[in-house]
């Protein structure tokens, strides 16, 4: 592993020894292809990027070299970095394992965790590593306070709280399609998930709602999504996920109360760096979590992952991992519709996405 | 004209400032009775003690608090003690401020209600976030449209475990329940003053004992209570006793409310002037007294409303009134058989 350059900004060159000579395909060129292009570029990465739109516009605008079929993509690439929609995860994820590539893909993995088995399975079968891109787990907060957890600062966790908000992406484009994003819950609050997760230990019961509910598989445009886990461990926690009006500045927090002690961070308090500049700018944009003032947590996550695809450790994020927060995302939806809560011991992905 | 204000029981930690508050008020007598102190296993003191450290007149019994012919009285029992003295307060055309939850149970709580209404006085309920600068900021922009279509309330009453100076926050039969019980109320009362009294329609609560473990805490120290209302709106209050001991006393309340046009965030206790002193972290509150407002609240409707007439709704009914408090305790008891059953509630 290198050691993160402590303060260095992004713009910076973070060439690493471990990944020299590396060539990206990156797959798909909407929203998070921009904060993965600036990081692979910093990695000092070659990229070739495929994408059925934008291809060409991402590539004017970063010095990235186009090809024009996902095969072309494949043969090119050492390793391939899916950014696409969600939806269109499992097949491209397919496609590079049956071409004998290892992958990163953006979460959610799959939008079911059937979905998500079925390509790990395939992965392992082909001998390929394939890694989530779990941002949220290399988001410096978030990782010192699991750090704090493990290292028993505030004792044994008893109720965790998380949320995330952002300006609606449901207006335009395929986020809108339950059957294509997933919805506020598979989309946004998947992060959570797996931060609840990852902090307060493996769940055993998921009971969520979900206002205004989603209607013949299209989510409203302003909704918000509470959803509560129980863990094994005995601690409780509880994810809100809100797509909010239009100029919605994005913002994440937690708070984790144990035993001995709590734990509480918000990205719009607690960064040191407060601007008001009167220049005009509009506030809010993307569904992308605003990166901190050190290194890029994208950047961190990309040369962890892309250390582990070339034989390295495990990064902090396996492909279980993504698939378990699928899971739990799935669950949500079905006590959704039901009004039950779902007992992780007996609930069965059925695999249907809307 | 001066009234006389009773202030039945210290068993509540609130009673001390309604007393200081009331004791400091030039046309307000006061008289107090806490019975049940004596034989309170609290390390604080209670009883005649407790009210010589306030600067208020003590009686030994509620016979003789109720016989002195008080205007109004404060109830601060444990809150398995409301409806008796409520009931009694009525019977005695008494206006009361009743100390939150209502009631421990549902039925008690209905039972208040009708023998305030048959009695004609008034059953006020000590919710003072309600008079919050930052609370009725939020709920004039509610009313104004401002946020849009509100749909979505984050609140959070966390706090400590209040059993240092008062244990019977913590046994069962008495308070009701724990973090479920004492905390969930105070957010639940704002959410209603915000919609306008929507009822609850579904309630989901998860609750565990981790915290404060070592105390031996009989009931809930941390839960999460998700609800639906009658209007559309879905809300969740965190109401754990989640500060630690060593943690700050101030804080803690939080409402965040989201509508189709934007988001509102209050803390209402968190305006201060912060700082250092010999003793380590100054924290010098300026969100004003909240206390003050509630009670002031109160006395004004009394003395608008004047004596009780049996059968008369009171002239003024000032809020949050008994039919908050009922449907906050509604709200209270399905988290608790939601907790147990592990299922949602049905109301």
């Amino acid at each position: 592993m290198t050691t993160p350059a402590p303060n260095a900004g992004q713009r910076e060159v973070h060439m690493s020894e471990e990944l020299a000579g590396l060539t990206v395909g990156l797959i798909g060129a909407g929203n998070i292809s921009h904060v993965h292009v600036a990081a692979w570029k910093a990695l000092g990465a070659r990229i070739v990027v495929y994408s059925l739109e934008g291809a060409e516009e991402l590539s004017k605008q970063y010095g990235l070299e186009v090809v024009e079929s996902l095969d072309g993509c494949l043969a090119e690439a050492e390793f391939v970095d899916i950014v696409t929609p969600s939806a269109t995860h499992k097949e491209i994820t397919l496609a590079a394992i049956k071409a004998g590539k290892n992958v990163i893909c953006e979460k959610p993995l799959t939008l079911t965790a059937a979905d998500s088995h079925e390509v790990i399975d395939a992965a392992e079968a082909a001998g390929i590593r394939l890694y989530p891109a779990h941002v949220v787990r290399f988001f410096p907060a978030y990782k010192a306070a699991w750090d704090a957890i493990q290292a028993g600062r505030i004792g044994e966790v008893a109720v965790a709280r998380f949320f995330r908000q952002a300006s609606s992406p449901a207006g335009a484009g395929w986020y809108r399609d339950v059957a294509r994003s997933g919805g506020v819950i598979m989309d946004l609050m998947v992060h959570d998930l797996d931060q609840a997760r990852w902090m307060c230990g493996d769940v055993t019961s998921v009971y969520a709602a979900q206002n205004p509910p989603t209607v013949d598989g299209v989510s409203p445009v302003n909704v918000a999504a509470h959803v509560t886990l129980t863990h094994e461990t005995g601690a409780i926690s509880h994810c809100r996920a809100t797509w909010g009006a239009t100029g919605t500045t994005f913002q994440s927090g937690f708070t984790v109360a144990g035993s001995s002690g709590v734990l509480k961070f918000t990205s719009a308090a607690d960064t040191g760096f407060k601007e008001e500049l009167q220049d005009g700018g509009a506030a809010g944009d993307l569904l992308i979590p605003a990166s901190t003032l050190g290194e890029s947590p994208y950047l961190t996550q990309l040369r962890e992952l892309a250390i582990g695809l070339r034989g390295g450790s495990d990064p902090r994020v396996l492909a279980s991992d993504g698939a378990t927060a699928v899971y739990l995302a799935e669950a949500a939806r079905a006590s959704m519709e039901s009004g039950r809560t779902i007992d992780m011991k007996t609930f069965v992905s059925t695999g249907v996405t809307a | 004209m001066s009234l006389k204000v009773a202030i039945a029981s210290f068993a509540h930690v609130h009673a001390a400032s309604y007393a200081q508050l009331l004791g400091s008020m030039p046309d307000i007598e006061v008289l107090s009775a806490d019975p049940d102190g004596a034989s309170a296993p609290d390390a604080g003191p209670r009883g005649a003690e407790f009210a010589a450290s306030l600067g208020v007149p003590y009686v030994d019994s509620y016979d003789e608090l109720f016989d002195w012919g008080p205007d109004a009285v404060v109830v601060t029992s444990e809150n398995a003690g409301h409806r008796a003295l409520v009931e009694r307060a009525a019977a005695a055309g008494v206006h009361v401020l009743c100390e939150k939850p209502l009631a421990t149970e549902v039925a008690d709580g209905e039972a208040m209600l009708a023998a305030c209404e048959a009695a004609g006085t008034i059953l006020m309920i000590a919710y003072p976030v309600r008079f919050a600068p930052s609370y009725l900021q939020l709920r004039a922009m509610v009313q104004a449209g401002r946020l849009g279509d509100v749909f979505a309330v984050l609140g959070t009453n966390n706090g400590k475990i209040p059993i240092d100076s008062r244990q019977w926050f913590t046994d069962p039969k008495l308070a009701g329940g724990g973090a479920l019980v004492d905390h969930t109320v105070h957010c639940a009362d704002l959410i209603d003053g915000l919609t306008g009294g929507a009822s609850a329609t579904r309630v989901y609560a998860a609750a565990n004992r981790i915290l404060h473990q070592d105390k031996g805490a009989e009931v809930e120290t941390g839960g999460l209570v998700t609800i639906n209302y009658d209007n559309g709106l879905m809300a969740t209050i965190d109401c754990s006793w989640s500060v630690p001991d060593n943690g700050p006393t101030w804080g803690g309340v939080s409402l965040q409310v989201t509508g189709t046009n934007g988001s509102v965030e209050i803390e209402p206790f968190l305006p201060h002037v912060g700082g250092t002193d010999a003793s380590g972290e100054v924290f010098l509150p300026i969100g004003g007294n909240l206390d003050a407002s509630m009670v002031g609240t109160f006395l004004n409707a009394v003395r608008q409303s004047g004596p009780a007439t049996a059968g008369k709704q009171p002239a003024v009914v000032p809020q949050p009134d008994g039919a908050v408090g009922l449907r906050t305790l509604r709200i209270v008891d399905a988290a608790r058989r939601s907790a147990v059953s592990g299922q949602a509630v049905e109301l």
